[in-house]
């Protein structure tokens, strides 16, 4: 096909797929978006590394917004390599990245192909689920930083920072894994040999098999006790210490007695015992525990400041810089802050053009420009040039971070257990004590004979596989539904909070409103195709955030023109000379010279060839369906607006929120939730910033909003994926259901039980019976969860996005 | 029937030694990640498109 | 902490060899001899198969030669097709896919050579014995104790291979198909050693260690472990490595693969007895087979969901793909019989289809349709990458897929029908409350027209594989062949931080698989050897009937006749306990009544009649007839006739020994006995050959029909035969 008619129709990037705007690049007529895109290309093309591009289509990351060359500078700092290594001699070193941008086979095959890039790594092993790669190099022919730069330049930028290490940390449960198998495998095995028993083998099995078996099987039933059912046992124990019988007690009993009878059965030669039901029970047990504690390995759900900040920063000493691990900055350091670059501490603007987007930290939507000896607060993000600062407080208390301080980030995590389970469990036990209590009684006097074998019968079968197997299950199915619509629940208690909660606490940029992302509304005369351009060819070449919005708001393509002596005034606004006709735009002052009052609203004044045209009016752009899921939510909640920016929306958003307040510093935020607990409430705050860090903690159930999942959210109990937003209330009402499917299945398994104990009591509980009910309670409990919340979430949820990662 | 203790025997035999072998499995970190290995044998053969002068030699010599 | 463990553990320079990327060569060769010689074995075990399957239709087709008669082929079609066939397919895939998942070659070429042409020899030295007689008549292990002792050291080379493989590998993680081929080769050795226990008699001759129900139960743990370990879990593992491959899209859900693994690897091994129901064994034995087998759906579907749901998405490609449509009919077949089998061995069920050509049916759905199709699907795959070139034709893949198929089905279909309509006919009764078809030929000439129809099927698919061996000889024209394939990988270092820390099965195991697989197999043969001792020791405590007698050296030999011509393979001696069965054949079978059969000769097909109370039920006279012309005495019979066995001078050389031997495994003939055995031989060769002379027939007492004659005289005439005419 002909140039022009590509230049028509929209060509996609052959390295990442996006559009190819203003800035495409040809090259051996393929086509990229951009020039990082190009390189990439270029540079995997001579390596021979094409598979790339077979292996999945255009799978490349978008190049646009390459980091700065001097970002890895710290990482030549030893005292910062040092703990990122897993491992480092003289020659070798292994360190382990995560990389947020690994997403498809193509990433797995390119990153373990690096050593063709460069003879200095000898292995690269991804670990796809949880976005992490391994990477084996040699220190003299490779450094740390050119090794991550050489990852970010194709794409995959590593997340490095303090809590790196911290994040490592967090695996899989192998010991769970091999209790599992250890049980299933002798379960199966158990079984057999008790199946002689099952057909009254009295006539069938000669006495020395019964035997042969019995050990076999007692054997057989030792691990299971000791190591697969350990966990049971001790928490068990610890609910004993703290006077409370949580669900493991009761099934700690019927553990140890289902033991112990066995043994004394088997050797003494009077039965067969009840091993099979024995190693049944931990194995179904063990099989809901590991099913519930689904994880999405490659989130992490508490991190603090410390993930968000750099690792290092570049001090300024007696005007040579050099990077300083974050910890050693010390109050009066001065620091080079660059684009793009996060403040670390309050401090004093030295100088340098200062424009600060403090969106992520206080809610302030705009970007701010500071002057000389202002206060910038730490967490600001630096934008367009390097600016210099010193340093007012150190790292740890200044104004965000200081949030940290507050001891709602010190208290313990409330115990693990459901509580609806605990409430039930509790008056469970007592029930199965006094009916032993009564057996006992009443065989004393009947047949005295026959106490023992009747009280542990009932402690047998009162044991609560089901009843144990119903929440995991449950909220097994529903961590993975919520997964599957883009919701990542940390573990199963966040459901039963979700349920709970009563209050729902917003905040504003970012949570109810698109991070950052404006729309700038033209307000004055309708600007000509011609004056569109001129003003495209000027905003265009501008950094400024505010620029890059009107830009966005222009014809496509329409930038054409290459403006002359181009002045940018930070702060102020630009102003070039385009095709002979002078361009303005920027702040009143700048532009119309004098003040037009109205605080708080954005406005950026258009001037062309000395006529004032008009001005853009930039608004937040709200979440899609956001009024009807307000309308939704206020239904059954009272609602709550925090933001940390100003009130200019407030006439907007009041018919949402019950309460609105605006200007909430973080720790206001925290307190504010904490007055909501005081007053008895359940609130559950949802928010995306560091700012609402603290909310998200003190809140019963934290909620955290994040247009890519893998990259930071403050520490809460779940992260929602954006452009989920507005399946809040679905997700609500669903956790809702989720309860009462477990109390459904209690009942249940209650019924099981009574049969069960019918049996105990009577003293007719024979192996067999007990070996057909426990499994036979516990599968039909299962099967029932499983049909539950299959059709229930069929009739809320309709199809799941394309773009979920996780299944 | 004493052949059964010679099967019931072996079969355990087998069995435990298989349950051995899963310890070990997942006790090393086997199945520490339990998705990138099922993509990573779909790449192979990637040297094949040209192959190299010693490679040719090497089949001629057997040829 | 890993690292200063590592440091420690060797000095850098090491390291850094042993961290370098390094380049090797796969080696193609090993594959194309073993890919070879499965189509070539297939080809010969499928036509062996197709003329056995004629035979049943026109008994004339055995052409009255000793060496082609159905009873000898049958076992040479079995053995080839399973050992041969099969077996030259596993090493093939796994030849071909160990090295590239290991990424590393073979341990040693010539232990791969040595496995190709060690194993080649055996089948040829099957394809000789059989055929001339030499069987153990144990099913799927009929070949003799010097071929057992081989196939044992060639598997031995084999496993040692694999290991030392698997240890110099440069993947860290073992795929999930290397367990496959892991367990495969541990269990396939365990059965075949503890089956083959039996005692030389002399060459080409020996006598199983076990007697009766226990060597029945022996044989079937064994019998129902080699289709589970040899037709299974190897190609359950080739199904992983091949169907993503050819579909190129990982494996539908691993994690489930894993869990299929280890799920079936834990209670396989116990789901022998229910090829046994009914049969002379203890109730709980039976049941306890058929649980397991019922267990077993779970793990054996879920593998085939696993392989199914892979191509989900990719039905497109299967549209165009021959290759995938070979591995969906294979994995769909794999599905059907592993769901058939479970519900075969419920007891009512069984006691339809025991004894059928139900069983046939079951068991070709499984060989044609998973076995074959998988291995098809694997050579087209296999074939043009080998010689770096595309297939020659997809049209004519096409065309065997759906030839093939067909075969299936009219294999399969006529066979279900001919087993359903015999076991009714056989258990209908009339009114009166007598059998509706007393005479068990009517039963036969019933379902002839269906034998034709298998044979058909046969054919079909068997002009499939031609079709195949054309299409892949072409395709290696097209090509030239890829001896050494580069590759390149980094060995695995030292350098690895433990996902756990330190634990003690770290500790003992990491990345020490062969030393492992070496102690659990000592640990395997101690206890089995552990577990042998009671055997000896413990009398036999199966109920004993006074009235059961050892054979006389006439029986004895007779017998050992009897299973020279393979007559277990068309009939049963094991008559259960249904009122069809007493009624027909007369008392049913007790297990006492075997204790002096070393091997037992229940059978598991009943073609013709069953013989457990044949005994004294016919003048010899009319054996003599039957077995010179079968049609003489019942028109209509397909059974082959036996001329030579009227001409052979029967062998007594052997006689003492067999007496020996017999004693050694515990039948009771008195010390000394052996030294007049053949007297006595003699002695009863001669009251049987003027007894014939009464009813006019002249033969010769040292004729080898004589002594069979006196085998069938005798069964099962120890225990009072009531009912049954």
């Amino acid at each position: 096909m002909t140039a022009l008619t590509i230049e028509k129709i929209h060509v996609h990037c052959e390295h990442c797929g996006d559009l190819c705007g203003q800035e495409k690049v040809v090259w051996h007529s393929h086509y990229f978006c951009c020039q990082g895109c190009q390189t990439v290309y270029e540079l995997l093309h001579e390596n021979e590394l094409n598979t790339y591009y077979q292996l999945e289509s255009k799978p490349g990351i978008n190049r646009k917004h390459l980091p700065g060359s001097q970002k890895y500078t710290y990482l030549a700092h030893p005292d910062i390599m040092a703990p990122l290594f897993d491992f480092q001699d003289t020659h070798l070193a292994k360190i382990t990245l995560f990389i947020p941008a690994i997403h498809c086979s193509s990433c797995i095959w390119l990153l373990e192909n690096l050593h063709r890039l460069h003879e200095g790594i000898l292995h690269a092993h991804v670990d796809f689920p949880k976005k992490k790669v391994s990477i084996t190099f040699q220190m003299e022919q490779l450094t740390l930083r050119a090794l991550v730069e050489l990852l970010s330049t194709l794409g995959y930028e590593p997340e490095i920072n303090l809590a790196t290490k911290a994040i490592q940390k967090t695996r899989t449960d192998t010991g769970l894994i091999l209790k599992i198998g250890i049980a299933g495998f002798c379960f199966g095995n158990t079984m057999l040999l008790s199946l002689p028993e099952y057909l009254d083998a009295q006539a069938l099995i000669s006495p020395e098999y019964k035997q042969f078996f019995g050990y076999l099987n007692l054997l057989l039933a030792v691990p299971v006790f000791f190591y697969s059912a350990s966990d049971y046992f001790m928490s068990a124990w610890k609910g004993l210490r703290q006077r409370f019988f949580n669900i493991d007690v009761p099934i700690a009993l019927g553990i140890i007695v289902l033991f112990t009878r066995s043994v004394f059965e088997i050797i003494s030669g009077t039965g067969a015992g009840y091993i099979d039901s024995l190693t049944g029970l931990v194995f179904f047990l063990l099989i809901g525990k590991w099913y519930q504690s689904k994880t999405y390995q490659a989130l992490s759900y508490d991190r603090d400041y410390q993930s968000y900040f750099p690792v290092a920063v570049t001090v300024i000493d007696r005007g040579e810089e050099k990077s300083v691990p974050l910890q050693q900055v010390q109050v009066g350091d001065q620091l080079l802050v660059r684009h793009q670059e996060i403040i670390p501490a309050d401090a004093i603007l030295l100088e340098g053009d200062a424009l600060i987007d403090y969106s992520f930290v206080t809610g302030e939507s705009v970007p701010m420009k500071k002057d000389a000896n202002d206060l910038v607060y730490a967490g600001g993000r630096q934008i367009g040039s390097s600016m210099q600062i010193e340093v007012q407080k150190p790292v740890s208390n200044s104004y965000l971070t200081q949030l940290w301080n507050q001891e709602v980030f010190r208290k313990e995590p409330d115990s693990k257990v459901s509580s609806l389970v605990n409430a039930v469990s509790k008056y469970f036990t007592w029930g199965i004590l006094a009916l032993s209590m009564v057996t006992a009684v009443f065989w004393f006097f009947t047949d005295s004979t026959l106490i023992m074998k009747t009280v542990t019968s009932v402690l047998i079968v009162a044991c609560p596989c089901a009843l144990a197997l119903a929440a995991p299950f449950t909220f097994g199915h529903t961590i993975r539904l919520f997964g599957k619509f883009g919701l990542y629940l940390k573990n199963a208690e966040a459901i039963e909070k979700m349920a709970k909660a009563d209050q729902l606490v917003f905040d504003k940029t970012g949570t109810i409103t698109h991070t950052n992302t404006h729309y700038a509304v033209f307000v004055g005369k309708r600007l000509t195709d011609y004056e569109a351009c001129l003003l495209a060819s000027v905003v265009r070449n501008s950094l400024h955030p505010l620029s890059q919005i009107i830009y966005r708001t222009l014809p496509v393509n329409s930038a054409t023109y290459h403006p002359e002596n181009f002045n940018e005034v930070p702060g102020q606004g630009i102003c070039a000379l385009v095709d002979g006709k002078e361009v303005q735009l920027g702040s009143d002052v700048f532009v119309l010279g004098e003040k037009q009052g109205e605080p708080g609203s954005t406005k950026v004044y258009v001037k062309i060839d000395g006529m004032v045209k008009g001005y853009y009016s930039l608004e937040n752009t709200y979440r899609t369906h956001f009024p009807q899921v307000m309308r939704i939510l206020r239904k059954d909640y009272k609602t709550h607006l925090l933001s940390g920016d100003n009130d200019r929306e407030k006439e907007k958003l009041t018919p949402y929120f019950s309460e609105l307040h605006f200007d909430q510093s973080p720790v206001d935020k925290l307190q504010y939730l904490q007055h909501l607990e005081e007053q008895g409430a359940y609130p559950a705050m949802i928010g995306d910033g560091l700012n609402d860090a603290g909310a998200l903690k003190q809140s019963k159930l934290g909620i955290a909003i994040a247009d890519q999942v893998y990259h930071f959210s403050p520490a809460c109990d779940a992260i929602l994926h954006a452009i989920q937003f507005s399946r809040l209330p679905t997700y609500l009402q669903f956790s809702k259901t989720s309860m009462r499917i477990v109390k459904t299945a209690f009942g249940l398994s209650f019924l099981y039980n009574l049969v069960g104990l019918s049996f105990a009591v009577s003293g007719l509980l024979t192996p067999l019976v007990a070996a057909i009910l426990m499994p036979l309670s516990s599968v039909s409990i299962v099967g029932f969860i499983t049909l539950a919340v299959n059709i229930k979430a069929r009739s809320l949820f309709k199809k799941p996005d394309k773009n979920q990662f996780f299944s | 029937m004493s052949a059964l203790y010679l099967l019931i025997g072996i079969s355990l035999f087998v069995a435990v030694s298989f349950l051995i072998a899963f310890l070990w499995a997942s006790g090393s970190g086997q199945y520490e990640d339990d998705y990138t290995p099922s993509v990573r044998i779909l790449f192979d053969e990637k040297l094949q498109e040209k192959p190299d002068q010693q490679t040719k030699e090497l089949n001629q010599i057997t040829e | 902490m890993a690292s200063n463990l590592v440091k420690t553990s060797e000095d850098p320079d090491k390291q850094l060899q042993k961290a370098h990327l390094e380049t090797f060569y796969y080696d193609n060769t090993i594959v194309r001899l073993f890919a070879g010689a499965t189509t070539i074995w297939g080809l010969i075990g499928m036509l062996v198969g197709l003329t056995a399957a004629l035979q049943l239709v026109f008994p004339a087709l055995n052409f009255e030669l000793e060496f082609i008669t159905f009873g000898r082929i049958r076992p040479l079609h079995t053995n080839a097709v399973i050992f041969a066939f099969v077996g030259n397919g596993i090493f093939t895939g796994v030849y071909y896919s160990l090295q590239r998942l290991c990424k590393a070659r073979m341990y040693s070429d010539v232990l791969s050579r040595i496995n190709f042409w060690g194993w080649q020899l055996i089948i040829l030295s099957a394809v000789i014995t059989l055929p001339l007689g030499f069987t153990t008549s144990k099913e799927y292990a009929e070949l003799e104790w010097p071929i057992d002792i081989a196939i044992t050291i060639i598997w031995v080379v084999f496993g040692w291979n694999m290991f030392a493989t698997i240890l110099k590998r440069r993947e860290r993680h073992l795929y999930v198909a290397i367990w496959f081929y892991i367990a495969t080769f541990v269990t396939v050795a365990v059965l075949h050693l503890v089956n083959s226990f039996e005692l030389p008699v002399s060459f080409m001759k020996s006598y199983s260690w076990y007697a009766g129900v226990q060597d029945a139960l022996v044989q079937w743990w064994y019998g129902h472990n080699a289709v589970a370990f040899f037709l299974t879990t190897p190609y359950l593992g080739l199904m992983y490595y091949f169907v993503p491959k050819a579909a190129n899209r990982p494996v539908y859900s691993y994690r489930l693969s894993i869990i299929h693994f280890w799920a079936l690897i834990f209670i396989y091994i116990w789901a022998g007895p229910h090829h046994l129901l009914y049969n002379a064994l203890p109730d709980w034995v039976q049941s306890l087979g058929v649980v397991f087998s019922i267990m077993l759906i779970a793990p054996s579907w879920g593998g085939m969901l696993n392989g199914l749901l892979t191509l989900r998405g990719a039905w497109d490609k299967v549209r165009e793909d021959p290759i995938l449509k070979f591995m969906v009919v294979a994995i769909t077949a794999y599905g059907m019989a592993t769901f058939e089998g479970p519900m075969l061995s419920l007891k009512n069920v069984n006691a339809i289809a025991h004894f059928t050509d139900w069983i046939v049916a079951h068991v070709h759905v499984g060989g044609l349709g998973w076995n074959g199709f998988l291995t098809f699907g694997m050579l087209y795959y296999l074939v043009p990458r080998l010689y770096n070139t595309r297939l020659y034709s997809i049209k004519l893949a096409n065309a065997h897929f759906w030839i093939g198929t067909m075969g299936i089905i009219f294999y399969a279909l006529p066979m279900y029908w001919a087993g359903f309509t015999q076991s009714l006919m056989w258990k209908e009764f009339t009114k009166e409350g007598l059998l509706a078809y007393p005479n068990f030929l009517e039963t036969v000439t019933q379902i002839r027209p269906m034998y034709a129809l298998r044979a058909g099927g046969g054919a079909l698919y068997i002009t499939g594989v031609i079709i195949m061996m054309f299409n892949l000889i072409k395709t290696t024209m097209t090509g030239t062949f890829q001896r050494e394939e580069k590759a390149q990988a980094v060995a695995l270092s030292k350098v690895y931080q433990d996902p756990k820390g330190e634990h003690w099965h770290r500790r003992i195991f990491e990345r020490r698989p062969v030393a492992l697989l070496f102690w659990s197999l000592i640990a395997i043969l101690i206890g089995g050897l552990v577990e042998m001792i009671p055997t000896f020791l413990i009398k036999s405590n199966v109920p004993t009937i006074s009235s059961v007698k050892p054979y006389t050296p006439l029986e004895l030999q007779g017998r050992d006749l009897y299973i020279r011509e393979g007559c277990n393979n068309c009939h049963s001696q094991m008559v259960r306990p249904f009122r069809s069965e007493t009624e027909r054949y007369g008392e049913y079978a007790k297990a006492g009544e075997f204790v002096y059969d070393h091997p037992f000769l229940w059978g598991s097909k009943r073609t013709g009649p069953d013989l457990l109370r044949v005994g004294a039920k016919y003048p010899d006279s009319w054996h003599f007839h039957h077995m010179l012309d079968p049609e003489s005495m019942s028109p209509g019979s397909i059974m082959p006739p036996y001329p030579w066995m009227f001409e052979k001078v029967l062998d007594t050389t052997q006689t003492a020994n067999k007496i020996n031997a017999m004693r050694v495994l515990g039948v009771p003939y008195p010390t000394g006995y052996e030294n007049q055995a053949n007297a006595d031989l003699r002695q009863q060769a001669q009251k049987i050959a003027e007894n014939l002379k009464e009813s006019g027939i002249e033969i010769k007492a040292d004729k080898e029909i004589v002594a069979l004659i006196a085998y069938l005289q005798r069964l099962g005439t120890d225990i009072k035969v009531t009912g049954g005419k």
